[in-house]
This record gives C-alpha cells, structure tokens and sequence, in this order.
C-alpha cells in the first residue's frame, strides 16, 4: 500500500471542491487529507458490504449492499436510485439496437455528470418518456414485504421520489445560482469540473487506490463502482461543504476578536471588509487541512440517539466505528 | 417520674429561675447578669447557705437587698399579678398568693437567712412570666435577665397562671415549716415532715407534668443523650461495685440488681400508690376498731402479709427497719443519680488520685460504701445514715481547700439536695421486735385505763409512717412519740436531725475555706469559665462558684456568655428527662459494637405498657391540640393521675421521655379507610368500596390515537395483500398440477390483530401498576406491533426480546432524564431574587422545556418524529394500498385469462404474447403454412380467420376451472340445445340401420350377447377406445406421407379390425398405403399437413380415389368437431381422432359424402 501515499486525485478532488463551492485552490495537503478521508470510507464501505454479502450467503457485493449502509439518508438513496436507473436506461438503449445513437449520445453525456453526482439535467427530462425508466427497487421496500412480486405500473405517479429529489433540486438550484453570472468559459470549466469523478473512465485506478482486492474478494461489477464513484463524489461534497462552513465561522470569529485586540488593524480590516464591491472570492484562502479535520471530527461524532440506545448504561465505548460520511 | 431529683425541689414556677441554671452546668445568660451586677461584698455578706438550699431564692434576695426599687417593683407586680389571678381564678387561691408574695417580698428585704429558705415570693413571680413564655413567644427567655423588674402584667395568661399557681400556694408554709423545723414542735414537726414529704412528692409531679407538656411543644436535640448515658454507667458501674462486693456478706436484698436500683424513684411512685390503698383500710379500721374481733397483733400480721410491696428490708425482728430503710434506700439513690454531680462521690477516693487524701481525712465515706453499709443493715437509724451523707460533703469541703475547687462545687450541690431529701427519710430508730412488744406490753398495762385513745394513735401513726407492717399501734406511738419523752431512743433521734442540718449548714458556712474534697483541684481560680472543656461537673462547678466568689471569674463568665444559652427549659427537660434519656440511650447503645451494629445482642421489642403510653401520649396532645386555651388545665393533672394509677396496677412503667424517644413503641396511624368501624347494629362497615378500585379498562392497550389506528390500518392493509399473495400463489400452482385433495392448497387466512387486555386486576391503591411481567409483555406486543408494521411477517423470540430489553432500556433513559428536569430546583421569578416569597418561585423548566430538552438529549427530536409518522406510516399505508391493488388486478387477470381477454369464444385470447407460440399462430407473421392447412385450403374453405388451434383447448383444464367458477357464463353461451342423444342399438333396433351396417351390429351384439351397445361417449374418459394418441417424432414435424415407407410408420396401436384388414387386402393395395392413410389421419390429429401429400398419394396409388377424398374426409371429419368445439363443447378432441380414424379403417371403401354424415354412426362403430 505504499504506493496509495502519493496522492492519485488530486486534480479530481480539486475539481470536485469547487463544484462544492470552494473557490480558491486548495493546497496539496488538502486534497492529500481528503483523499486520505475518502479512501478510508471507501474502504470501510467495502468491508461492510462484503460482510453483508457474506451474511446473505453471497461472495460478490450486490448494489443493494451499498445502498444499505446508506439508507438512512434518503436524499442520497434516491439520488443513487435515480442514477442507476438512468444507468440502466442508457444501457437499455445502447444494448437494444442502434436506431437511437443519437438518444445513447445523449444519455452518455446526461451521464456522466450524474456519476459526478449531480442528477441528470433539464434537458434530459424530455427523453424520459420514451424509453421505460426501470426503477429500482431495494430489498426493504414496501413492494419486498409480500411473496409475490408486485407488478409495476406506469401510471403511478411517485411522489415519494419527487419529494426525496427536493435535496437534489437544491443542489442544482444552488449550482444554477452559480453559474447564473459565468461566463462562458468559466462555465465550460465549471461543468468540466461536474465531470471529476473517482471511477469515470479510470476504474482500474480506482480499483488500485481502493484496494479492491484486498477488502473484498470478489470483484466488483461495473455498477458497484459506478456507486462508489458516486459516493465518493458525495463525501468529498460533504467534505468540503462543513469545511467551508467551519471556515466562514473561523474568520468570522477572528475578524471580531482581531477588531477587538487594536484599532488600527481593525479598521484596516473594516475597510477591506466593507469594500462592497470587492468579489467575495478574491481574497479568501483555501480550506485548510485543519478545517477538513474538523469537519471530519464533526461529521464522526456520535449523535445523542445512538448513545442513548446503547446499553450498559449509555456509557460509551472507547471506540464507535467509522460513520459513512 | 424518676427523674425529678432536684427538680422535684423547685416548683414549677421556678423552672425558669436563675438557679436553674445554675444548677445545669451552664455558663448562662442572667446567672452572669446577676453575677455582674452584684458587688462581691455582697456576694460575700450572703451566707454560704444561700447558694446551697436555695440558689434562687438568695439571688431574688440579694437583688432585693441590692436595689430596694426593684423590689417594690416586685411587690407592685407580684399584687397586680395576684389580683389578675383572683379575677380569673378561685378567689382564695389568689388571696393566698397575695399573702404569700407579700410576705416573702417582706422577708425579702428583710434580708435574713430564713427569708432565703423561704422561696415563695419569687416562685408565683416566675411562674407566670415563665408560662407566659411558654405559651407566647420562644425568645422570651430574655425576660429572665430583668426578672428583677415584673414582666408586664397585662400580658399574665390567666389559665396558665392557675395552673402553676396551684403548686405555690401550698409550699410556702411548707418550706417555711422546713426551715423553721428546729425550733417547731414535735408535734407540728411530725406534721410538717409529713406535708414536707407530700409535698415534695406533689412538686416533683407538677414538674414532671410541666416537663411532659413541653414535650409536644418543644423538640429537644439528642445530643445531651451521650453525656445522660455515660453518667448513668457511671452510676450504674458503682452499683454493681457494690453489689459485688457486697454479695458474698448480704443475706438480703441480693433479688435486686444494680439495674433495678436504677428504677428507685419509679418505685417511689408506686410506692405511694399502694400505701395509699392500705391508708383507706387502716383509716377503716382505726374507725371502726371496736367492731374488729383480731387483735393488734393478728391485725399487724394481716397487714404485713396483704401488703404488696414489702420490701427485702422487711424483717420481722426488726422494728422500722423497712420503712428506715426504704425512704434512706430511696435517698441515696436519689443523691446518686443525679450524675452530673455524684460521680465524683460514687465511689472511694483512690490513693493514686489523691496520694494524700488519707492523711487529710481520717473518715473517708461515698455513696458506694453507704450503700454497701444499708444493704449490711448497718444503720440503726435515720441520723446514721444522715450522718454519713453529711460526712461525705464535709470531707470534700475539708480536702478540697480551695474555694473554686469544681468538687466543692458538687459537693455544695450535693448537699443542697441532701438537705432536701432528708425530711423524707422518717426518724426511726430500729429497734429490735422483742424488745418493743416488750415495751408494748409494759405500756399496755401501764396506761390500761386510757387505752381507747392510746389505741387509736398508734395506728394513725402507723399509717403516717407508711410502715403499717412491722409496727403495731403501741409499737409505733413510742417511735412517733418521741417529743412525748416517753421513749428514749425517737427523742435523740429527731433531736439530732435537726443539729445535723444545722451543723452541715452553718460548718460549711464558716469552713467554706477550710475543706477539701478528694480529688484535687485543678482549675486554677482566674479562670473558671475556661474550665469548660472539663467534664460536665467542671462546668457546672465554674458556675457555681461565680456566683459564689470573686468578682473577677465573675467577670470572666460574664465574658463568655456563648458558652451555653440553654434556656431554662431546656434545664428543666435536661434534668427531668435525664434518667430515661440515659436508658433509652443505653438500650440502644447496647446494639452497637464499635461503629457496627452488634448482631449478638437480642433485640429490642416493643412492649404493650409502651404502646399503650405512646397511644396515650398521641390522646393528649390531641385533646390539647383541640382546646389550647382551655382554662383549666389542671385537668391534665388528675387525668394524668388516674392514668398513672391504672399503670401502677399493670405494673407499667412511666417515663418521663417524650415519644420520639420511644421510638419503639410507635405505632403508625391507621388509614381511616382500614379502621375497623361498625355502624350502630354492629355490623363492620365495609370502606372496602373506598380504596380497592379495579383497573380502569384499557390501562394495556394502545390508546386510540390517531396514530394507532393509521397503524393498525397499515398492517390490516398488510394482511389483507398477503391474502392476495397467496391465492395468487395458489393459482400459480394449480397451474403446474392439479389438486389432488382436499387441503392441498393452504388458503392464508390471518386473524386479524386484537390486544389483549390485562385480567382484571384490583387495586389498593392509586397509581401505576407495579408488575414488571405484564408491563414487559406489553412492551413486546408493542415493539412486536412496529416490527410488524416493518414487514416483516414473523420473527424469532429472542429478536423481540433483544429488541424490547433496548427499548426499555431507552425508555427508562428517558424516564430519568424527564424526572431530572422536573426536579430542577425552582428558581426565583425574574427580578426578585432579594425578596423571593414563596409565591414568587416557578418552575425551572415548563413542561414543553422539560419534553424537549429530554427529547434531545436520547437524540430525537420533533421534526424526526413528525417525519417518521409521516413518511413511515402514512405514506406507508398509501404505499401498501397500491401494493394491494396492484396485486388483486393481478389475479383477477390469473383468474380468468380466457374470459377477460379474448372474445366468447377466445378467438381473440391469443392476440399478443407467448401465447402465439403454443397455438402456432406465429407462423402467421412468417408466412408459413406451420400446419398446411393453408395449402389445404381449409382457410378459404370455411373462412377462418386464422388456422392456429386455439389456446383453450390446450388449457382445456385451466378452461374447465374457469367454467366450473363461472358456470353462469358457460350457460348463458349455450345457445342451441343440445340434440337428443342416439338411442343405444340393442338386437331390436339393429335392423333398422342401414342394411350396410346391420351384419356389424348383429356382430357387435353378438359379441356383448345381445346387450345394448354402449357409446364411446358415455364411457368415461380412460375406458374409451382411444384410437393412436397422435405423436409427434422428436424433430416435431411430421415426415411427409410420400417419404414414409411401411415399415418407419408409426407401430399401430390397435390391431385391424378383421373386417378392415380384409377389405384392405381386397383392395389391392400396397401394405403403405393403409398405413400412409393411417399416418395421415394420425397427424392430422396434431394439426400437421404436407401440402403435397395427396398428390403423391395418388401418384403412388394412382387407381385409388378413394384415397384422396379419404384423406379429405378425415380432415373434414376433423373439421367437424373442431368447429363444434367452438361453439363450447370441450374435451372432443379424443373422440375427433377416433372418428377420424374410426372412419378410416371401417369405412376406407365407402363413399366419402357418407362420412361427415355419418360421423357420429361411425365414431359409434368403431
């Protein structure tokens, strides 16, 4: 494993941060630190669901898997159920014939900034209808509680999905908000950024830097790496979103007690500070690799209902397990 | 009432007075006020036996002697206090303190030592002033510093005031009799000792009442107990030092043990209770003396035997010994009980304590040796006995020289109550009982003649005494008469009594200086209040002599005032209660080893005279809870009288203790609602309506809330689906096989769920239920419930039990987490911390803070709890609605794929689907002839849409299910009747078919002898005479005709019938074309045809034309029954193929027009 200290995704992270919302250019350490956080998880996800698959009597790790470990956060399970079915869908129609190349083009390229995360853009939603979207169903759905399988039907409309997308919608109201003042090429760079991912057409390299191999015996499919690309896009989101936040609320911190200590500086800063039309990026320094521990420290912590469920007494044990981020 | 030694001096007014705290061990607040404002000359000037006797009284003297002013104060005071007591008491009662307080403020000022004896003037004083205090105001006892100057008058509570002023009326003349005793005569002396003695009994009684009322009132700390216990040992260490060391001398009084002497005062008091039964008799007698036939001597035996307290020192040869010995018995224990002065004189002077103490005194004496000397009946009488106490003051005085030694002080004290206890000791001289009926007789005949007089004296002498047993009438008048001169021995017995006081008084008096007491003494006289730390005696001794002594310690004390501000009724409780504190004390000690308790030591059990007294003590305070201001609270006195009477007679204990001091003895309050109470017939009330309630309905169950029954819904929704489930799975089943029996197919047939209640349950009490099983069971069935509600169906027992232990677990969290909240201290309403009133306090928390805070602390919080109810139950039920409906279209479709989708005749079944492949209708799309049908053209000649086999017939089982379900349907197609079936062919109808057939008829008929021939299609399936199934080779085509030689066809099945192998061999034919025939019928069963198999046949066979239409008709026959089948019969297609073959083999040679007319007739042949 020597090899993983040399940091493989730097340029990917970079990216992927700015999409986050961090503008400046994170140093080396950074991404190290995140990459480091992310291949952590990605291996903890690994063992767990290879343990799962080893509970269901299975060597290999099914989607179902990996999408237990998060199904608590079900914006984040609609969203990976939305890009599997898209998946699904592009394979549908590459596997069908070639009369619809164009459509196949055209769901690539809806792809691959879903496998970045984000979900598929308006401009997809009219090709919906047109092919049979397969949705996917998870083990400890309503429709798994009965022997029979339920039967699907179109005409339903699924609001629980649209509600779960509200999440979704969110994120792509704030990336609109964005990009609303870009310029071109700065949106070009911008949705070239959209398209960092882990595994895009770098799955042997991330099957390396996973260690693939050594946590789980089987090997992978595709789709499972294609979740974990998506997965860890999300964490480096995470990430980088509490980082930021623990950031702003750093400065702030520091600008009142740094006004507090002299006037001059502080009036030197006041002035920096209320320069209204300053843009609020220059300026402003890159997450740090403390800030990123932080937010990692934050993220781990153990939330009051877990304590409270535990026995003995609610003592809490020396060491919880990693939290998936 | 044991405890009343030196208190039984005082009465109860005096309670409050200065000396009382003098006498306590206390560094007090007014003893040094006085001490201050006295000027050491007069301190001095005041005789020593001021202090002694009577401390109070020398102080109000000396105040008088002091400040002339005060004491007209007093006088102003004590007359207004008197005329309010006239006002609102007996007038005499207050004439009397009038008369009283007058005198004793005169002999006040008069200043001279008998005034000091004479304490009554002070005591009306104090009372009032003091029960004033008692009844009003806790703080009052500041009141004490300026006794001098009368508390306000107005403020004399009047019932109080009677109640105390009972005692005083009565004392002074006693007192002044005391201490005129000397100069008295004999007679009055008798008399007066007499009242002396009752006297001081009555005022130890109102004492101790006065001390048993403050009981209710005031709570007394425990810390004194120690202090009470370990005098008390002390005392009881040197009683068994002397009882062992008398054990191996005494003959007598060895039944009694040291404990026993403990309890001396308590048998005073029944002492008194009993002699007073036998005082009424005596009286009786001594009426009625003439009447009684039994002489002296028989009377006196009579009385010592009825007698119930005689005592161990009762002796018939001793004349007044018992009663000698009882009252000096009674004195010194008296004297050693009061331990916080005694101790120092239990026991003898150890020579290692002071090394010289026997070289100062030549006749060293203690309590511990007079007693070893009363138990050796070694005084002969009462001056004896007097003497040796005195003896044991006066040594102390002559050792210890200095006048601050602590000793001294005790030893003043001591003797002060000496004096006291002396007069109850009757002067007796024991004599022995020969000698005095000796005498008896010698008087008798001497004074013969006056003998009625004489007689009756001795009796009521006797009776005084309280000796009725051993004296007769003539033996005791001469130890009474003793002033008469007649006796000897009672003349220097009484006589000396009084020099002996006067000695010990006037002695000490002029020795003060000269005396020493054994141990020496170790404070040094600069400072006395420093003293303290000492024993309890040292204390006390510091005060004393600041009274006594120098203005300098006098100062000093005054300088320490904190040291001790005990009020006086704390004294009074202290020294009262002192004796059963220190027993109480001691039994409970006695559990204890070390700091454990003593598992060894037997227990201590309650007792019924406890309980009794407990129950009789609550009654009281009760009553007086009721009528606080009742005037006469005398009543108390009598009350408690009778009581103690009754007691007496059960041989009961009192003590003198409040209750929480018996704790044993306690006995809970009973709930009124367990009382046994009757109505006026008698018969028990049952109040068992009142407290025993049943368990309201429901209390394990779900409340019916809104989320419940959205719930409840969701898992009906459930189960109705699983029911769905299975039949769709049955279905699915029965299409694989067919069912066999009856319950091949469970049917899924749920219960639907109910809770179950608890049994009902009656209760006592208000409250939850404390059951832990049921409660847990409820919580199982709920957490059973969520999983259900989860989805899944069934469960281990041990997964529930896992998950209910973590819920109860969470939810006992929760619990505590909310009682913490709510128990928060209150805190004050904002802004008014200062001046907080009570009203101002509010809760820390509201009840929405506490849910919350709770809340958040296990980690939920509201919005997760909407969100779960939302998301988790509500859109649940929606979602397993559509579930449900889903389902059920799916096996309605299941149900009947004929009916639903295809037309009537299912023509239209097979539009789309796999369906097609079955029938072999996809060749259609493919444009082939998949049957030749086409090349038949049977298509154009009958019209068919579509020559693929209808899928029915293959599902015929599934068809007739479905039938058989819906048989309305099935009969409403049936649109023609059915025609008439053919009448069998018997023997008689045979001639009547075509002449063609007859001869095969008659054969047939021949053949089942003459019976009528039976229908292929009556017969039952299996039984019919199945022509060739028809086959398919495994490539699933079937060979064209012209490539089937002879011998690759098919084996037949059936042979030949005779007639048909004949006709084919008359036909000249090859043996291929019969079987080719037979080929082709045979597939044609199978819906197969090669277009160009007629023509080959001709070819082949070339003259035979019959062949082609043959073949032709077979298809027609075919035809035939298919099409019928269409109009719904089912199942032809067995006898389709018979016919077909039917007519192929029978009738090859006949015309082929026949066959489709004839079809059914040859289908019957064959």
């Amino acid at each position: 494993m020597s090899s993983d200290r040399t940091p493989k995704y730097r340029q990917e992270i970079q990216q992927m941060m700015f999409v986050s919302g961090e503008t400046a250019e994170a140093s080396v350490e950074t991404t190290t630190l995140i990459e480091d956080i992310v291949r952590q998880q990605v291996v903890e996800i690994l063992s767990r669901s290879t343990t799962l698959a080893t509970r269901r009597g299975v060597r290999a790790i099914s989607t179902d898997d990996l999408i237990f470990l998060i199904r608590h956060d079900k914006a984040k399970v609609s969203r990976l159920k939305t890009f599997l079915s898209w998946k699904d869908v592009r394979k549908n129609v590459k596997d069908s014939d070639d009369k619809g190349g164009g459509d196949a083009a055209d769901f690539a390229g809806a792809d691959d900034p879903m496998a970045g995360g984000v979900v598929a853009g308006p401009q997809d939603v009219a090709s919906k209808p047109k092919n049979k979207r397969a949705r996917v169903g998870l083990a400890w759905d309503v429709n798994s509680f009965y022997s029979i399988q339920v039967p699907e039907r179109d005409d339903e409309e699924d609001e629980e999905e649209e509600e779960q997308n509200y999440a979704t919608l969110q994120r792509l109201a704030a990336a609109d908000e964005r990009t609303k003042h870009m310029t071109r090429e700065e949106y070009v760079f911008w949705s070239e950024c959209r398209q960092a991912s882990f595994t895009y057409r770098k799955s042997k390299r991330f099957r390396e830097w996973a260690g693939f191999g050594i946590v789980t015996e089987s090997k992978p499919n595709d789709d499972i790496v294609d979740i974990l690309g998506f997965l860890t896009f999300e964490i480096v989101q995470t990430l980088t979103e509490e980082a930021l936040k623990v950031k702003e609320r750093e400065d702030r911190e520091k600008n009142r007690r740094g006004g507090a200590e002299n006037g001059a500086e502080n009036a030197k800063k006041r002035k920096r500070e209320t320069g209204l039309f300053d843009p609020p990026e220059e300026g402003r320094t890159p997450v740090e690799p403390r800030h990123i521990r932080e937010a990692y420290r934050k993220l781990q912590a153990t939330p009051n209902k877990n304590i409270a469920m535990l026995l003995h007494n609610g003592r809490v044990p020396a060491r919880m397990p990693i939290r998936l981020i | 009432m044991s405890l009343g030694h030196h208190n039984a001096w005082h009465p109860p007014g005096p309670l409050r007075t200065p000396d009382d705290c003098l006498d306590e061990r206390t560094v007090n607040g007014y003893s040094k006020a006085f001490s201050g404002s006295r000027t050491p000359q007069m301190r001095g000037s005041v005789d020593a036996d001021g202090p002694h006797a009577g401390n109070l009284i020398s102080e109000a003297d000396t105040a008088a002697e002091e400040d002339p002013r005060i004491a007209l104060f007093r006088d102003l005071y004590n007359r207004s206090e008197a005329k309010i007591n006239g006002l609102f008491s007996g007038k005499k009662v207050a004439e009397d303190t009038i008369s009283d307080a007058v005198a004793g403020s005169d002999e006040a000022e008069a200043g001279d030592q008998r005034a000091d004896d004479s304490t009554p003037p002070p005591a009306p004083l104090r009372k009032p002033a003091r029960k004033l205090d008692d009844d009003d105001y806790d703080d009052y006892d500041d009141d004490d510093d300026e006794e001098d100057t009368p508390p306000p008058a107005p403020k004399v509570f009047a019932p109080v005031q009677q109640a105390n002023a009972i005692p005083s009326p009565g004392r002074p003349p006693s007192s002044s009799s005391l201490s005129a005793g000397a100069d008295a005569t004999k007679e009055t002396k008798k008399e007066s000792l007499e009242d002396v003695r009752k006297k001081l009994e009555e005022d130890k009684k109102v004492t101790e009442e006065a001390a048993k009322r403050s009981f209710h009132t005031i709570f007394y700390t425990l810390e004194n107990d120690r202090d009470a216990m370990l005098d008390q040992q002390r005392l009881e260490e040197s009683e068994r030092q002397v009882e062992a060391e008398m054990s191996g001398q005494t003959t007598t009084g060895n039944n009694q043990t040291s404990g026993s002497s403990g309890y001396g005062s308590l048998s005073s008091a029944n002492l008194g209770a009993s002699s007073l039964t036998l005082k009424n008799l005596i009286a009786r007698i001594d009426m009625k003396r003439t009447m009684v036939q039994a002489s002296d001597a028989e009377l006196r035996s009579l009385m010592s035997e009825v007698r119930k307290n005689r005592s161990k020192w009762a002796s018939e040869d001793k004349i007044g010994q018992e009663e000698l010995y009882e009252a000096a018995e009674k004195v010194l224990s008296e004297l050693k009980a009061m331990t916080e002065h005694s101790s120092a004189f239990l026991t003898r002077v150890n020579k290692r304590d002071a090394p010289d103490y026997y070289a100062v005194i030549k006749h060293p004496m203690d309590l511990g040796t007079m007693t070893k000397k009363l138990k050796a009946i070694q005084y002969k009488s009462k001056q004896d006995f007097v003497d040796d106490v005195n003896l044991i003051w006066s040594n102390c005085f002559k050792y210890n020289t200095n006048q601050e030694h602590f000793l001294r002080k005790h030893a003043i004290y001591m003797k002060k109550e000496t004096e006291k206890l002396v007069p109850l000791i009757p002067e007796i001289v024991i004599r022995d009982r020969v000698e005095v009926e000796a005498e008896e007789r010698r008087l008798q005949l001497a004074e013969l003649d006056g003998g009625d007089e004489s007689d009756e004296e001795p009796i009521m002498s006797s009776r005084g005494r309280k000796a009725p047993g051993k004296s007769s009438k003539k033996g005791a008048a001469p130890a009474r008469n003793t002033p008469s001169g007649s006796e000897p021995p009672g003349g220097p017995m009484s006589q000396p009594s009084a020099p002996a006081r006067s000695d010990s008084d006037i002695p000490i008096e002029g020795i003060q200086n000269g005396f020493a007491t054994p141990p020496p003494g170790i404070q040094t006289p600069s400072d006395p209040a420093g003293a303290v730390p000492g024993t309890s005696g040292g204390q006390d001794d510091g005060m004393d002599i600041d009274g006594l002594v120098t203005p300098t310690t006098a100062l000093s004390a005054l300088a320490t005032p904190g040291i001790e501000l005990a009020d006086p009724e704390s004294k009074v409780w202290k020294q009262v209660t002192k004796k059963d504190r220190a027993l109480v004390a001691t039994e409970r000690h006695r559990l204890f080893k070390g700091d454990r308790i003593n598992s060894e030591e037997p227990a201590l059990l309650r007792t019924k005279a406890g309980m009794r007294r407990w129950l009789r003590s609550q009654k009281q305070i009760c009553t007086e809870g009721d009528k606080p201001t009742e005037p006469s609270s005398q009543v108390m006195g009598p009350n408690a009288a009778g009581e103690t009477l009754a007691e007496g007679i059960e041989g009961e204990e009192d003590r003198v203790i409040p209750d929480y001091y018996d704790v044993m003895s306690g006995i809970p309050d009973l709930p009124a609602h367990l009382l046994w109470s009757e109505d006026t017939e008698g018969n028990l009330i049952d109040a068992s309506d009142e407290f025993l309630k049943i368990l309201p309905k429901g209390s394990f169950m779900q409340p019916d809330s809104k989320l419940c029954v959205k719930l409840n819904a969701n898992m009906r929704q459930m189960q109705e689906t699983r029911k769905i489930c299975s039949k769709i799975g049955i279905v699915k089943q029965m299409q694989i096989q067919s069912q066999m029996y009856q319950n091949q197919f469970q049917k899924y047939q749920p219960d639907s769920f109910i809770e179950q209640d608890a049994e009902p349950h009656v209760m006592n009490d208000n409250g939850p239920v404390i059951s832990p099983w049921v409660c847990k069971a409820a919580l199982q069935r709920s957490v059973a419930k969520v999983f259900y509600h989860t989805g899944f169906e069934e469960y281990q027992p041990s997964a529930i039990d896992a998950a209910t232990d973590m819920a109860s677990d969470f939810f006992q969290k929760i619990g505590e987490t909310l009682k913490s909240y709510m128990e928060t201290p209150k805190v004050p309403v904002m802004g008014t911390v200062e001046n907080a009133t009570p009203s101002q306090w509010k809760r820390a928390y509201t009840e929405p803070e506490i849910m919350l805070h709770t809340l958040s602390s296990v980690g939920i919080d509201v919005e997760g709890l909407e969100s779960y109810v939302k998301d988790d139950i509500e859109r649940l039920g929606t979602k397993l609605t559509t579930a449900h409906d889903r389902l059920r279209s799916l096996l309605s479709e299941l149900l009947r794929p004929v009916l639903q989708d295809g037309g009537e005749d299912g023509s239209m079944a097979f539009a789309d689907g796999s369906e097609q492949f079955v029938a072999g209708d996809f060749a259609e799309d493919i444009d082939e002839d998949f049957f030749g049908f086409k090349e038949l053209g049977l298509d154009k000649e009958f019209g068919l849409a579509t020559l693929s086999v209808p899928l029915h017939l293959l599902q015929n089982r599934m068809y007739n299910a479905a039938q058989s379900q819906n048989t309305s349907i099935s009969q409403s197609v049936t649109v023609f009747q059915p025609p008439p079936s053919y009448p069998r062919i018997t023997s008689e109808s045979a001639p009547s078919q075509i002449g063609l057939l007859q001869a095969f008829f008659s054969a047939k008929l021949q053949a089942t002898n003459n019976e009528p021939l039976v229908e292929d299609l009556e017969l039952p399936p299996k039984q019919r005479p199945m022509a060739a199934r028809p086959r398919l080779p495994a490539s699933g085509r079937i060979p064209p005709p012209s490539n089937l030689p002879g011998p690759t066809s098919s084996p037949q099945k059936r042979p030949l019938p005779p007639s048909a192998s004949a006709s084919a061999s008359n036909a000249n034919q090859t043996g291929n074309s019969e079987p080719s025939k037979k080929k082709i019928k045979k597939n044609s069963g199978a819906a197969m045809g090669v277009p160009d198999a007629n023509g080959e046949d001709e070819a082949a066979t070339g003259a035979d034309g019959a062949k082609a239409s043959n073949s032709v008709s077979n298809i027609k026959s075919e035809e035939g029954p298919v099409t019928g089948l269409t109009n719904g019969k089912g199942a032809v297609e067995n006898s389709a193929v018979s016919d077909a073959s039917a007519a192929d083999t029978s009738q090859n040679k006949n015309h082929s027009n026949a066959v489709p007319l004839t079809n059914g007739a040859a289908g019957d042949a064959s």
